[in-house]
């Protein structure tokens, strides 16, 4: 039983540390993009009437990058003290991974097509996604207080 | 217990909270540029909303792309509270001196202060609001007295980048007129450089000046009307998404872009136009509460004036003020003074066919992706600034434009704009086009003395000239003409024999790049050196400017405002440079344009004409 509970934090470890890294590789790549967009004085993405979109865009890049650290954060933390838990952090797992596809998505497809100081309906995903991360958090956190 | 990790962890999360707070704090004690003169407001008119308004500060959260156009507009800037961001003009120990009064503008940590120096004593105010950022830039101070503000009698020449008297600025006749306007602003200024004002004065005079404005400039609810309702409306994302979604025109708002052309021409109108109150009751009921006039609404307190229409109204509005239609318009009823386009419109042919507005031709938004630097200049769609804005209603000149204008398809004159829009309005020490559309006339010139579009392009032509093609190409009958018409270039009888206001028309006229090329130049320096001895200061300005672009002529010398003796002698030097310049025998013969058969200036028909000159003083009213 031990055993299989160790596999399972092993797996969770690998799989966070997988997505931490990749979210960081692909959020970069936009955050470059968007570097780019300002060193070309891309008018669609930094006049002044394409505030909403600079922001989501902006927004966007910002949530990516900083889930991925969180994934790494979680991965650290199963690595660290998921030994001593007794529940699996599945849902948690679960949670912040889909949290990390869809909050930074919905920001950027909410910039692609902005109504005026209203982002695209691709914001949608942006509650849902951060609903998903508050279940993440609570959940690794009642964790760590099961384990501590 | 913590353990190390732990501790680490709650060390870096200490610190970067630490680090956020200090940012927040050095935010908020860090000088902002309006800070000080915020102390001060209890005396200057107060920004205060009334409850259905909501300002443009609302308005952006939602209309970004809107709110951004309006943001780089000179709407918004027309009024600005004076901050080092947006006070032109230099305030650095800066000592001006008008008719023996020292005005030293200085540059203080807490803002912008003037120090008036009078024989009899010293003041000192605070400068509080610009107005302009266009062209000129006019700065207020406070008297002190309520809320009551006064001008500095000079303006900031942005172009120039210099301060010169505000006297010298408009057509005014040139007496010694020195005078801050103490309370200009709260009475008439306010009317249309602020967002729903309210002048609270006390009709009998300033004892009681309580001004109150919605928003300092011209925002986005003196377009559209106050938006509480349409706030309320759209504040929950349901309703606005699917209002976004379906396309539908905003709820509880006026947009002038969906009013019948009459109305929304009315919602520009109201500023851009001569109006009079409708009755004594309502002008007394203005001091205290503002205009009644809200876009798309049909109350209004007054009335545009149409000066040839037999309205009661009209004569006795202006009963006491037997000089204001003169001010403003031609003999013709045509308006003659820039920022009242609407009145021009209203008798255009276009707008009585009950489709045309301003709106036709200007946006007040342009698309994403527009250059908002050309487009702020004169807030033209795309396309308009040429023949576009006519050819789309006039359809049937499209294929046959210059069997209608009998000129090259890329010359100038056929530009619709040129003949039916010519630049007889004055403003802003320049002609700008007439926005009362009209086709050239020489019984309507001689008539009004107003240049047609012919002769203020072919400058060196005369109206005889002008009425054999009229009569050739559109069989428009030829009056009987005098001899100096029939003989004399009509530009030289405007500049010699003309009123100020003909005369500021032909300064500008010569500096006109179409005029220019339809005309030449090598003849123009004697007549511009005659403007630059012009009795009137905004005279000789325009004609310094045109004379400074005249190819290979050197105008430094010259100053608009020295002493009579050093602007002749800077004057007479144009001339040798252009005697020397310009090849005599090439304009020997040119008669009409008063040269002789050797090419010399025919300085006694010169003479001759200036003796003829209209010298009744003139006022024009921008």
């Amino acid at each position: 039983m031990k055993n299989k509970n160790n596999n399972q934090e092993i797996d969770f470890v690998w799989r966070h540390l997988r997505w931490g890294w990749w979210a960081l590789l692909g959020y970069l790549t936009v955050g470059m993009a968007l570097e780019t967009m300002h060193g070309f004085k891309l008018g669609w993405y930094l006049n002044t009437d394409n505030e909403t979109r600079r922001l989501m865009f902006t927004l966007g890049h910002a949530h990516g990058v900083l889930l991925g650290i969180l994934n790494l954060g979680f991965a650290f933390t199963q690595k660290v003290f998921g030994k001593q838990g007794a529940s699996t952090p599945r849902l948690a797992s679960q949670t912040l991974i889909a949290a990390t596809i869809l909050l930074p998505l919905g920001f950027l497809l909410g910039g692609i097509n902005v109504y005026g100081g209203d982002p695209g309906l691709g914001i949608l995903l942006v509650p849902i996604g951060a609903v998903l991360l508050f279940i993440a958090v609570l959940s690794t956190g009642l964790q760590l207080k099961q384990t501590c | 217990m913590m353990n190390r990790q732990q501790q680490k962890v709650w060390g870096i999360g200490c610190a970067l909270l630490a680090g956020y707070i200090a940012l927040v704090v050095w935010r908020q004690v860090s000088p902002d540029p309006e800070l000080t003169i915020d102390l001060q407001r209890d005396t200057w008119p107060q920004v205060k909303l009334e409850s259905d308004y909501v300002s443009s500060r609302t308005c952006k959260a939602c209309h970004t792309s809107e709110h951004a156009s309006w943001h780089f507009s000179f709407h918004r800037t027309m009024t600005q509270v004076a901050t080092r961001d947006n006070v032109l003009g230099s305030f650095d120990n800066q000592v001006l001196e008008l008719d023996g009064i020292r005005y030293e503008l200085e540059d203080r940590e807490d803002g912008f202060w003037v120090r008036i120096v009078r024989p009899e004593g010293v003041e000192e105010h605070p400068i509080v609001l610009t107005t302009g950022s266009h062209h000129m830039q006019l700065v207020w101070f406070s008297t002190g007295e309520q809320r009551e503000l006064a001008s500095l009698p000079f303006v900031y020449l942005i172009a120039n980048q210099r301060w010169i008297p505000r006297r010298s600025a408009f057509l005014r006749p040139p007496v010694r007129s020195h005078h801050t306007e103490v309370g200009r602003w709260n009475q008439d200024c306010l009317q249309c450089h602020a967002t729903r004002s309210r002048p609270r004065i006390d009709p009998e005079g300033l004892a009681k000046a309580d001004t109150e404005v919605g928003e300092f400039g011209i925002a986005c609810e003196a377009c559209h009307g106050p938006a509480k309702d349409h706030v309320a409306l759209y504040r929950s994302p349901i309703t606005r998404y699917l209002a976004r979604l379906s396309d539908s025109p905003g709820g509880n708002i006026v947009n002038p872009n969906k009013l019948s052309a009459p109305e929304s021409a009315m919602v520009c109108g109201q500023c851009h136009g001569v109006h009079l109150f409708k009755s004594q009751p309502d002008a007394l009921k203005w001091f205290e509460h503002g205009f009644t006039y809200r876009p798309g609404r049909k109350e209004n307190d007054r009335f545009p004036i149409r000066p040839l229409s037999p309205d009661p109204r009209l004569t006795s509005g202006l009963k006491s003020r037997p000089a204001f239609l003169q001010d403003r318009f031609w003999s013709d009823g045509m308006v003659r003074v820039s920022g009242r386009e609407y009145n021009g419109l209203l008798e255009s042919p276009c707008f009585k066919g009950g489709k045309f507005s301003c709106l036709s031709c200007h946006t007040m938004h342009p698309e994403d992706g527009s250059d908002l630097k050309i487009w702020r200049d004169d807030q033209l769609k795309p396309g308009m600034r040429g023949n576009e804005s006519c050819l789309s209603c006039h359809e049937d000149l499209r294929e046959g434009l210059t069997a209608h204008t009998h000129h090259a398809p890329s010359s100038s004159g056929s530009l619709c704009y040129n003949c039916h829009m010519p630049h007889t309005t004055y403003g802003l020490l320049k002609g700008i086009r007439s926005h009362q559309i009209s086709s050239p006339s020489i019984l309507t010139t001689q008539q009004t003395g107003r240049p047609n579009g012919c002769n203020q392009c072919h400058l060196d032509q005369t109206l005889a000239w002008t009425g054999y093609f009229l009569a050739e190409w559109y069989k428009t009958p030829v009056p009987a003409l005098s001899t100096d018409e029939k003989k004399i270039a009509a530009s030289v009888l405007w500049t010699l024999r003309g009123d100020a206001g003909q005369r500021a028309l032909m300064a500008w006229s010569m500096g006109w790049a179409e005029a220019r090329e339809a005309s030449g130049t090598s003849w123009m320096a004697p007549y511009l050196a005659q403007l630059l001895a012009d009795p009137y200061d905004a005279v000789r300005l325009i004609a310094h400017r045109s004379a400074a672009t005249l190819p290979g002529i050197s105008a430094s010398a010259y100053d608009f405002l020295a002493p009579q003796s050093v602007r002749d002698d800077a004057a007479r030097g144009i001339v040798l440079q252009w005697m020397k310049r310009e090849n005599q025998q090439q304009r020997a013969g040119l008669n009409r344009l008063l040269f002789d058969g050797k090419g010399n200036f025919r300085q006694r028909e010169v003479d001759r004409l200036l003796k003829m000159r209209d010298y009744t003083p003139m006022r024009l009213a921008e």
